[in-house]
């Protein structure tokens, strides 16, 4: 079994989710990072290589999020996204791998020509 | 020589629970031990429904007082059973008058889940507990064939459901507001919504434990249970052919991934007996369901012989284990409820898998 959550925290003057595991490992994870790389299948696709790249999310915040049984958190965003499902195993994955999935992120974000601010 | 409270706390150390296989002292099952002279009284309350063997683990401690302590006088222990509620991950709401939660699941449609479901209900409850069944299984519901109830349930506030009642258990099913051969033509969210009602709106009166027979598969009804409902532990049912242990491996990887306890595996339709001459064959190949629990690292709860008696009682309206309580076949639906109840009580002392506590800041 994977490690299981403790506690979350939501800092919402600093657009950050702050998680914490059984095995102690805490891990703080911008709202912007975890809505660029939500399990929906409106972003990851549905499968690998279907990502779809999210553009201008830099300033999205967190309205809410909603336990799903006792395996995964629904993290509500303020630009209407909700379908993202986040298992314990997927959001330890992101706070292990942050950086790595951040540079990639904004490597692809350059590569496409895109940018992280919002059009509005 | 004289004794006190400790010495016979220390004493109970030494004997073992057959049922939890754990010393009675560790089981917390040790209350109100009071030592007047050389008289010993005491309490024994289990956290398991084991009304047939109270009298055995009476005569059982009291033995064992007896000889651990010399010079003792009388020795009276009672024995009692209560059944703890179980703790549910914060944000999923309680299930008004329902203890635990029992989900019996399988991959494969036809191997006799809601057999299983309803006579492993009825052992329960013949061991004392207070028991229901829920049938989740909204296309095709047997639990009122199974159960022998006629008629529909009675709504006292016009919002909520009375349970039927059958052989002392309270029960539920979407066969009770449609007719027989009416058919659920629905799409995924309508069942989800039914499901959802069914459980909710039922009056369920302090139960024990909640039976729900699931339908087959990994869909819609089982993962809005495994999101929306505090379930305790699910039980597999499966057949030991290669056929049935595949699916049944999904069903219980399907559990693992959303976090719901596996309590263990029956297997059903382990043997047949031939009616004629009374040879009794593995049709359906030996220990797959065994071979699956040790893959799997869960328990081997039991497995029941493929026995015209099952089917037939079950059909007519009255399961094997009232059909017959004292007969081999309700023996070993007794055992593995047993078997059960005691895993679901070691399940409610086990507070590792709460949900996380959930803080907003604003910072």
């Amino acid at each position: 079994m994977s490690e299981q959550a403790t506690e979350i925290k939501l800092h919402q003057q600093s657009s950050m989710l702050e998680i914490t595991f059984s095995d102690d490992e805490c891990f703080e994870l911008p709202y912007e990072f975890l809505r660029v790389y939500s399990p929906s299948a409106d972003v990851s696709g549905h499968g690998p290589g279907q990502e779809v790249l999210q553009l201008g999310k830099k300033n999205v915040g967190v309205s809410g999020v909603v336990p799903a049984g006792s395996y995964a958190l629904q993290i509500n965003f303020d630009d209407g996204h909700h379908t993202g499902l986040y298992t314990w195993e997927y959001l330890y994955k992101l706070g292990k791998n942050q950086t790595a999935l951040w540079q990639d992120y904004l490597a692809r974000l350059e590569v496409a020509g895109g940018s992280r601010e919002s059009l509005r | 020589m004289s004794f006190n409270e400790t010495d016979v706390q220390n004493a109970l150390k030494n004997l073992i629970d057959p049922n939890t296989r754990k010393d009675f002292v560790s089981g917390k099952s040790v209350k109100n031990i009071v030592v007047s002279g050389s008289d010993v009284s005491l309490d024994i309350l289990l956290g398991y429904p084991a009304m047939s063997v109270w009298g055995e683990i009476k005569a059982m401690v009291e033995a064992h007082l007896k000889s651990a302590l010399p010079g003792v006088g009388r020795v009276s222990a009672s024995v009692s059973s209560k059944v703890v509620p179980h703790a549910v991950q914060r944000g999923v709401k309680l299930v008004e008058g329902v203890k635990n939660i029992i989900a019996v699941a399988s991959g494969k449609g036809g191997v006799g889940k809601s057999t299983t479901a309803v006579n492993l209900a009825l052992a329960l409850a013949a061991e004392g507990a207070r028991v229901g069944v829920l049938d989740a299984d909204i296309y095709g519901p047997s639990q009122p064939t199974m159960l022998g109830i006629t008629g529909q349930p009675e709504s006292a506030d016009g919002k909520n459901l009375q349970p039927m009642m059958s052989h002392g258990l309270q029960a539920m099913s979407i066969g009770f507001l449609i007719d027989a051969d009416t058919p659920m033509i629905w799409r995924g969210p309508m069942v989800t919504q039914a499901l959802d009602q069914l459980l909710h709106q039922t009056k369920w009166d302090n139960l024990d434990y909640l039976v729900v027979d699931l339908p087959p598969g990994t869909g819609d009804i089982q993962l809005s249970l495994a999101q929306n409902v505090p379930v305790t532990g699910a039980v597999i049912v499966t057949t030991p052919q290669d056929i049935a242990l595949l699916d049944a491996r999904k069903g219980l990887k399907m559990f693992e991934k959303v976090g719901i306890k596996i309590v263990g595996i029956v297997e059903n339709m382990s043997t047949h007996i031939c009616t004629q001459c009374g040879h009794e064959e593995h049709i359906f190949g030996a220990g797959g369901g065994e071979k699956m629990c040790a893959d799997y690292n869960t328990e081997f709860l039991g497995g029941l012989p493929l026995d015209i008696r099952i089917r037939e009682q079950a059909d007519s309206g009255t399961p094997t284990v009232v059909a017959d309580p004292d007969g081999a076949i309700a023996k070993v639906y007794k055992q593995i409820a047993r078997r059960i109840a005691v895993k679901v009580a070691d399940m409610a002392q086990d507070h590792s898998a709460v949900f996380p506590k959930i803080v907003v800041q604003s910072t």
